[in-house]
C-alpha cells in the first residue's frame, strides 16, 4: 500500500540568486492556469499548489512517488518557464514528509524569510492556497497542511512577537537610549508592566550595561519573578510613583485605558530630577504615557508607532527570537504527521475493525441478562452469528476500500472517509474542526467543519 | 606681514569644512580623517605664522583686530581638534571648521600687508600670557556654542522622531554633548577669569591701576558675570540639556557682539589704540 506524502520542490533566496528566481517566478494571474498544466504534466502529484514570491518559487504537492514527482516538477518548471533545467537544478530542494511540513510551516510563520518576521509571507501563502483551491488542485492533504500552516503562523506570532516587529522595536529603543545617554551603567530603568515586550527591551538594555532595574507590575508576583530573572528590584504597583524621579528610562507596557501619568504630574518629577533627561518608552496599546509628555523639557517619549517607524533591521535579535518558535513548529509537524498516517489503510482498517467489534460486544452486553438465561450452546450460537455478521460486513467494507484506494482521485482518502463513516470515535474530528476554527482564516475557501470532503465540495462549487 | 602662511591655512580650513560636510552627507566616510588632517594642517600653518611674527617683533603679534581674529581662529582650531580627537566627536568638526574658516577669512580681508610693529607699552612678558588666556577662553566659548548648536539640532530631531539611527554610528549622545558643553564652559570661564586677573595685574604694573573701566574691561566683566550665572544655574537649579545649550548660544552671541563692537566701535587699549 502506498503512502501519501507531502512534497515540496522549490528554490528560495538561500539557494538561488534573484537572477534565477525571477526567471521561474509566476505572476499572480498566471498561477491558476499553471496549476492546471502542472496537474496534467506531473501525473505523480495528486494534489498541488504553487507558491511564488520574490524570495521563493515552490511546488507544494502530494504524491506517493517522491522521486518521480521531483523529476516531473523540475521538468515542468523548465518547460513551463522556458528555462534550461541545468540553470536551476542545483538550487532546487526536495523536501518530503516531516521536512516538507516543517518547511511549509516555517515559511508561513516567516521564519524562512529573508527578513525573519516580515508580515507579507503569510498572505502570500494564503493566496497560494486559494489559487490551488480555485484551480481544484488542492485536496484533503493540502487543505489540512495549509490550514495547519496558517494556525502555526498565528501561534508563532503570538508566542514570539516576531512579526509584531517587537524584536526590532526593542533594539530601536536601545539605539535611541544610546542617542540620549552616554553611559548606561549609571542609569536606572523602571519597567511599568512586566510584559514580554518590556522584558525584551529590558534585557537588551541590560546587555549594553544598565545596572539598576526597577520592575513594577499590577501582579506583584510577575514583577518579582521577572526581577529575579533579570536581576532587578520589584516595586509594588501602588508604590511606583516615588520611584519615578530615579528612573532615567521608563518602559510602560501595561494594559490601561488611561495614561499612567500626565504632563502636570511629570513636570514635578522633572524638577525633582533637576532636569536630567528621561527616556519614556511606551510599548502599551492603548498608550501608557500621555503624548504631551514629549514636549516637556529633556523628556523624550517614543510610543510603539514611533519605534516601529524607526525600527532597525536587527537580524541577530530576530533570529534569536525566531528560535523560540522551533519547538512549536516541531509539535505541529508531529500532529500533522500523525494525521497523515491516519489516512493510510492499515490504521483505518484496524480502527474500523475495533469500532465494529465494539458495537457487537456492546449489543451483547446490553442483552446480557437475557443471554444469561439461555443455555450455554445457544449463547455460543448467538456469539457465532454476531461474529460472522461482523466479519462479513468488515470484509465487504475492507475489500471495497482496498479497491477504491488504488483507483480514482479520491481513492487515497477512501480510508479516511470509511473511518469517518464507520468509527464511533469522533473526538479526532472535533479536535480538527476546533483547530481550524482557531486558525481563524477569515475567508476559508472551504467549509472548515467538512474538511475531509471539501476537495469534492470545492469542485462542485466551481 | 607675510600672508602666505595664513592664506594656505585658510585654504586648509575651507577644504576641511567641505570634508566634514561631505562626511555628514554620507558621501564618503574617509572624509572624516582627511577633514581632521586638513584642520590640523591649517592650525599648524597658523602656528608657524605666529611663530614667525613673534620672532620678527620679539613678542606675540596680536595687537590689532585682524590679528586677534586670526589668533582666535588658530586657538579655536587647536582646541576643536582636541575635542574632536580626544572626545571622539567628529560632528564638532562640522561646526568648528566653517567657523575658523570664516573668522580667518575676515581677518585676512582686514589685514594689510604691513610690517609688524609693537607699541613700546606692550613689550611685556604679560602680553602673551594675558592675550593667550583671553583668546583661549573665547575659543572654548566658540566651541561650547558649536557643541550647543549640535545639541539643539540632535535634540530637535530626537523630539520630532526624525533622528536617523543608521547615520554616523558613533554620533555623540545628548548626554555627552551636554557634558562636553559644560566642561568647555567651565574651562573657558577659568581662562577668562585668569585673563581678567592677569590683565589687571599687568595694568597695575604699567599704568598704576588695576581697573580703568574702559569698554573692553566692562564688557569682559559683564560676560564673565553672565557665564558665571550660566554655570551657577546648572549647579544649583540643574538647568541642563536644551536650556543650557540655548543659553550658551545666546551668551555667545553677546560675546561676539561685545568683541566686535568694542574692537571696531569704541576701541580702547584693546582695540589696537594703545596709549
Amino acid at each position: 500500500m502506498k503512502r501519501q506524502k507531502l512534497l515540496i520542490f522549490g528554490l528560495n533566496h538561500q539557494t538561488a540568486p534573484v537572477a534565477v528566481r525571477e526567471r521561474l517566478a509566476y505572476a499572480e494571474n498566471e498561477i491558476v492556469p499553471a496549476l492546471i498544466r502542472l496537474k496534467q504534466q506531473a501525473r505523480s502529484l495528486t494534489e498541488v499548489a504553487l507558491l511564488s514570491t520574490c524570495n521563493r518559487v515552490e511546488i507544494i504537492g502530494v504524491g506517493t512517488d517522491s522521486r518521480r514527482a521531483a523529476e516531473e516538477s523540475a521538468a515542468f518548471l523548465a518547460t513551463d518557464r522556458g528555462v534550461q533545467a541545468a540553470a536551476f537544478k542545483t538550487a532546487l530542494y526536495h523536501l518530503e514528509e516531516r521536512a516538507a511540513a516543517s518547511h511549509l510551516f516555517r515559511v508561513s510563520a516567516s521564519l524562512d524569510s529573508m527578513v525573519v518576521g516580515e508580515a507579507q509571507i503569510l498572505g502570500q501563502v494564503k493566496a497560494a492556497y486559494a489559487y490551488a483551491a480555485e484551480a481544484g488542485t488542492a485536496g484533503l492533504v493540502l487543505h489540512r497542511a495549509f490550514h495547519k500552516a496558517f494556525s502555526v503562523a498565528k501561534q508563532v506570532r503570538r508566542a514570539t512577537l516576531i512579526g509584531h516587529g517587537a524584536v526590532s522595536l526593542s533594539s530601536t529603543a536601545v539605539s535611541l537610549a544610546g542617542k540620549i545617554f552616554d553611559s548606561l551603567a549609571d542609569k536606572t530603568v523602571l519597567l511599568l508592566g512586566a510584559g514580554r515586550m518590556a522584558e525584551l527591551t529590558a534585557r537588551a538594555l541590560k546587555r549594553i550595561g544598565i545596572e539598576a532595574l526597577l520592575i513594577s507590575s499590577r501582579t506583584f508576583d510577575h514583577a518579582v519573578a521577572l526581577a529575579r530573572e533579570l536581576g532587578g528590584t520589584a516595586v509594588p504597583y501602588d508604590n511606583f510613583r516615588p520611584h519615578l524621579r530615579m528612573a532615567d528610562i521608563i518602559i510602560g507596557s501595561m494594559a490601561v485605558s488611561q495614561p499612567v501619568f500626565g504632563p502636570a504630574e511629570f513636570e514635578v518629577v522633572i524638577k525633582e530630577r533637576r532636569y536630567r533627561p528621561v527616556f519614556l518608552i511606551d510599548l502599551g496599546v492603548p498608550r501608557n504615557f500621555d503624548e504631551r509628555l514629549n514636549s516637556l523639557e529633556n523628556v523624550y517619549l517614543y510610543d510603539v508607532d514611533d519605534l516601529g517607524r524607526m525600527a532597525l533591521e536587527s537580524r541577530d535579535e530576530r533570529e534569536r527570537e525566531a528560535r523560540r518558535a522551533e519547538p512549536l513548529i516541531e509539535l505541529e509537524v508531529d500532529s500533522f504527521m500523525r494525521w497523515l498516517e491516519e489516512l493510510e489503510l492499515v490504521p483505518a482498517i484496524k480502527d474500523i475493525r475495533s469500532s465494529i467489534e465494539e458495537l457487537r460486544t456492546g449489543e451483547l452486553q446490553r442483552h446480557r441478562a437475557w443471554l444469561a438465561s439461555l443455555a450455554p450452546e445457544e449463547r455460543a450460537r448467538i456469539e457465532l452469528i454476531t461474529r460472522s455478521l461482523v466479519n462479513k460486513l468488515l470484509h465487504r467494507v475492507l475489500s471495497g476500500l482496498r479497491e477504491s484506494h488504488d483507483a480514482g482521485a479520491e481513492g487515497p482518502y477512501a480510508a479516511a472517509i470509511a473511518r469517518r463513516l464507520l468509527c464511533s470515535d469522533f473526538a479526532l474530528e472535533k479536535e480538527n474542526a476546533r483547530e481550524i476554527l482557531e486558525a481563524g482564516d477569515p475567508e476559508p475557501p472551504a467549509a472548515p467543519h467538512d474538511e475531509r470532503f471539501e476537495s469534492s465540495a470545492t469542485r462542485e462549487r466551481k | 606681514m607675510d600672508l602666505a602662511w595664513a592664506s594656505l591655512a585658510l585654504i586648509c580650513y575651507f577644504l576641511s569644512s567641505a570634508g566634514f560636510a561631505a562626511e555628514r552627507a554620507g558621501l564618503w566616510r574617509r572624509w572624516k580623517t582627511v577633514a581632521q588632517l586638513l584642520l590640523a594642517a591649517g592650525a599648524l600653518l597658523q602656528v608657524i605664522e605666529f611663530a614667525k611674527g613673534a620672532l620678527q617683533t620679539g613678542n606675540l603679534p596680536v595687537t590689532n583686530f585682524p590679528q586677534s581674529l586670526s589668533f582666535l581662529a588658530c586657538l579655536t582650531a587647536l582646541a576643536g581638534l582636541l575635542v574632536i580627537t580626544r572626545l571622539r566627536m567628529t560632528v564638532v568638526g562640522t561646526v568648528v571648521s566653517p567657523i575658523v574658516f570664516v573668522v580667518l577669512g575676515i581677518a585676512l580681508l582686514m589685514m594689510g600687508p604691513r610690517r609688524l610693529t609693537l607699541p613700546a607699552t606692550l613689550r611685556s612678558a604679560w602680553l602673551p600670557v594675558h592675550v593667550t588666556l583671553a583668546f583661549l577662553g573665547y575659543a572654548l566659548f566658540v566651541l561650547a556654542a558649536g557643541v550647543s548648536l549640535v545639541y539643539l539640532t540632535y535634540e530637535r530631531r530626537l523630539k520630532a522622531k526624525t533622528l536617523s539611527l543608521e547615520d554616523g554610528g558613533p554620533a555623540p549622545s545628548l548626554e555627552k554633548l551636554d557634558r562636553v558643553n559644560y566642561h568647555l564652559l567651565g574651562w573657558g570661564f577659568l581662562m577668562l577669569t585668569l585673563a581678567i586677573a592677569t590683565g589687571a595685574i599687568w595694568a597695575d604694573a604699567t599704568w598704576g591701576h588695576f581697573w580703568s573701566w574702559e569698554p573692553q574691561e566692562s564688557w569682559s566683566l559683564l560676560i564673565w558675570l553672565l557665564y558665571a550665572a550660566l554655570l551657577e544655574s546648572r549647579l544649583t537649579i540643574g538647568w541642563r540639556g536644551r536650556r543650557a545649550a540655548a543659553l550658551t548660544i545666546i551668551l555667545f552671541s553677546v560675546l561676539v557682539g561685545s568683541f566686535v563692537g568694542v574692537s571696531l566701535v569704541t576701541p580702547g587699549k584693546h582695540g589696537g589704540n594703545f596709549g
